[in-house]
């Protein structure tokens, strides 16, 4: 397979990656099905900000987020069944099970490490080390300039992070199992290794203290946009939203069996963050997942940054200071 | 010595039997499944009338991807075929056990409650604090012009939950167990499903894949590389 050029790399040498919008599929069916899906997300985001924008105080709470937020996958859950994107990437009893377990992890014993451990800890001592009162001038300006602010800030965080995992080993351990998924779902932002899902937590706009309604608006910015990362739903996506922002096209490339695809579309919200730093490659893949394929089951996601950092570490001690053994897992970084 | 458990193999076993309208030989009806023993990490073996089969971790792709161990039976019959099937799945039980797994979630939650409880003293201070220095948080005059509901002031904020909260003299624990326990009922539930689902589902697909000719399994992504040589391919006759 030759792939094509994009910029200096070659994608889709290993693996099918389709590259440009050109070729792309479209959504099959009727008028009402062809304008559903293609207004859909559009709508649902000025929805969402309209609701946060004018909701009143009393509805303006985290818990409403929490609801609408669960309300809104079961309706793209609907969607995925209605018009998937790939009769591959159909969803089954055991995929919904496996899947929502990770959910469950997220929403139990992760969330009480994170309390100890994860960004609840670091945005206490970042917000207790510096005078954050300098920055009262930012609560100051017009609500939808500081949801927009910090969905960009706290995107660009995850967008080096994202981009760290798969350029520093050791960050990558943790980050390699959510990698096996075959196919992309709407809860397979869930699936990985805990310790990842504590490390992508950790992103910077949460260190800011900004007015709760901001907050919430940039958090429904997040949900009508980066929630359709992993979905299997085929749209006809506006050509404006897939320039600034990430879609599952963009992400099924980043999921791929093709290597170099998968260094591109780190950031999950705003891909304009990836067209910036030279990231960024337009196209679709269906064919997903690493080693050929290899569905990665619960246990190993659990333990694999432990077993294969420690497989790695032996290997290097013994490359250094005694006889060469295997050689760690490809590809890595 | 063999222990009986009925009940405890009900729970991850599915036994049944189906008549197929077509008189057939095993050899042909085996060969007719046999895509579905081609694919990643199964083994098999044919044995006369029975196929007794293994996948360990099969992809999603795979149509039985939730009964991960089991045997086929074909006979021969006047005019038909009896296709009869005992499974296990790994997936019903894991499910099934779940629930547990979430409780022992929602008791982890309760029992750093009673080893860390949250401070109610030190809490009042620096909220009371807090919301001395707190001026309102005046909107942006945009916003106001677009109609933008205003941030409550602090004494509309105290008589509306304040009172409650202060007649109870309460602190919020610092973990709730209640996602535990939701999540602990959302598994019985999916479980339910499966065990009822699941079954049905693998009748479908073996009389499909065995009365049906134009009828193939959905393509498995991993079987359409064309550069990377699948291990778990059909070889090529």
């Amino acid at each position: 397979m030759s792939g094509v050029q994009v910029g200096n790399r070659v994608i889709g040498a290993d693996a099918p990656v389709t590259v440009g919008w050109e070729n792309i599929g479209r959504v099959e069916g009727g008028p009402f099905k062809q304008f559903f899906f293609t207004y859909f997300q559009p709508v649902m985001l000025f929805a969402a900000v309209a609701f946060w924008y004018y909701a009143p105080n009393s509805l303006a709470v985290a818990s409403t987020a929490f609801i609408v937020g669960i309300g809104f996958k079961i309706l793209l859950l609907g969607l995925e069944w209605v018009n998937p994107r790939y009769e591959s990437w159909k969803l089954t009893w055991k995929e919904f099970a496996t899947d929502l377990f990770y959910v469950g992890l997220g929403f139990t014993v992760l969330r009480m490490a994170d309390s100890y451990i994860g960004a609840d800890v670091m945005i206490e001592f970042v917000q207790g080390v510096f005078d954050w009162d300098k920055f009262s001038w930012f609560t100051a300006l017009p609500l939808l300039v500081q949801a927009l602010a910090i969905s960009m800030i706290f995107d660009f965080g995850q967008y080096w992070m994202h981009r760290g995992m798969h350029n520093w080993y050791p960050l990558w351990l943790t980050h390699a199992p959510h990698h096996y998924i075959t196919q992309l779902n709407i809860n397979k932002g869930a699936i990985g290794n805990p310790v990842e899902l504590i490390l992508i937590g950790l992103g910077v706009g949460g260190f800011f203290d900004f007015l709760p309604r901001a907050f919430l608006l940039a958090g429904a910015i997040g949900l009508t946009v980066a929630v359709y990362q992993h979905i299997n739903v085929r749209f006809n996506t506006p050509g404006w939203w897939r320039y600034i922002f990430n879609t599952v096209e963009h992400h099924s490339v980043h999921h791929s069996q093709d290597y170099e695809a998968t260094r591109s579309n780190y950031s999950a919200t705003w891909i304009i963050w990836d067209r910036i730093f030279g990231t960024c490659v337009d196209g679709e893949a269906e064919v997903l997942g690493m080693e050929g394929g290899r569905r990665m089951d619960i246990r190993e996601t659990m333990h694999f940054p432990f077993s294969e950092g420690y497989k790695s570490t032996k290997a290097w001690l013994q490359e250094r200071f005694g006889q060469p053994t295997e050689q760690r897992q490809e590809p890595a970084e | 010595m063999t222990i009986n458990l009925p009940f405890f193999d009900a729970i991850w076993r599915a036994r049944g039997a189906m008549v197929i309208d077509e008189e057939m030989a095993p050899a042909t009806a085996f060969e007719r499944l046999d895509p579905m023993f081609q694919l990643h990490g199964t083994k098999y073996k044919v044995d006369g009338d029975t196929l007794t089969y293994t996948k360990d971790n099969p992809t999603p792709q795979d149509k039985l991807a939730t009964f991960t161990r089991g045997s086929l039976k074909v006979e021969r019959q006047s005019g038909q075929t009896a296709v009869s099937y005992d499974v296990r799945s790994h997936a019903l039980l894991y499910c099934f056990l779940a629930p547990l797994l979430f409780l022992g979630f929602a008791g982890l939650a309760l029992g750093l409650n009673a080893i860390d409880p949250p401070d109610p003293k030190g809490k009042d201070e620096t909220e009371e604090s807090a919301e001395a220095d707190e001026e309102p948080q005046q909107l942006h005059w945009i916003d106001q012009m677009l109609g933008a509901p205003a941030p409550d002031k602090p004494e509309e904020k105290d008589s509306e939950e304040g009172a409650e909260e202060s007649d109870k003299d309460e602190v919020k624990p610092k973990h709730s167990p209640t996602s535990a326990y939701v999540l602990a009922g959302i598994f019985f539930l999916i479980y339910c499903v499966g065990r009822f689902l699941e079954p049905l589902l693998l009748r479908r697909t073996l009389r499909r894949a065995l009365t049906d000719p134009e009828w193939r399994l959905p393509a498995n992504p991993s079987d359409r590389r064309d550069v990377v040589t699948p291990t778990f391919a059909k070889p090529e006759e």
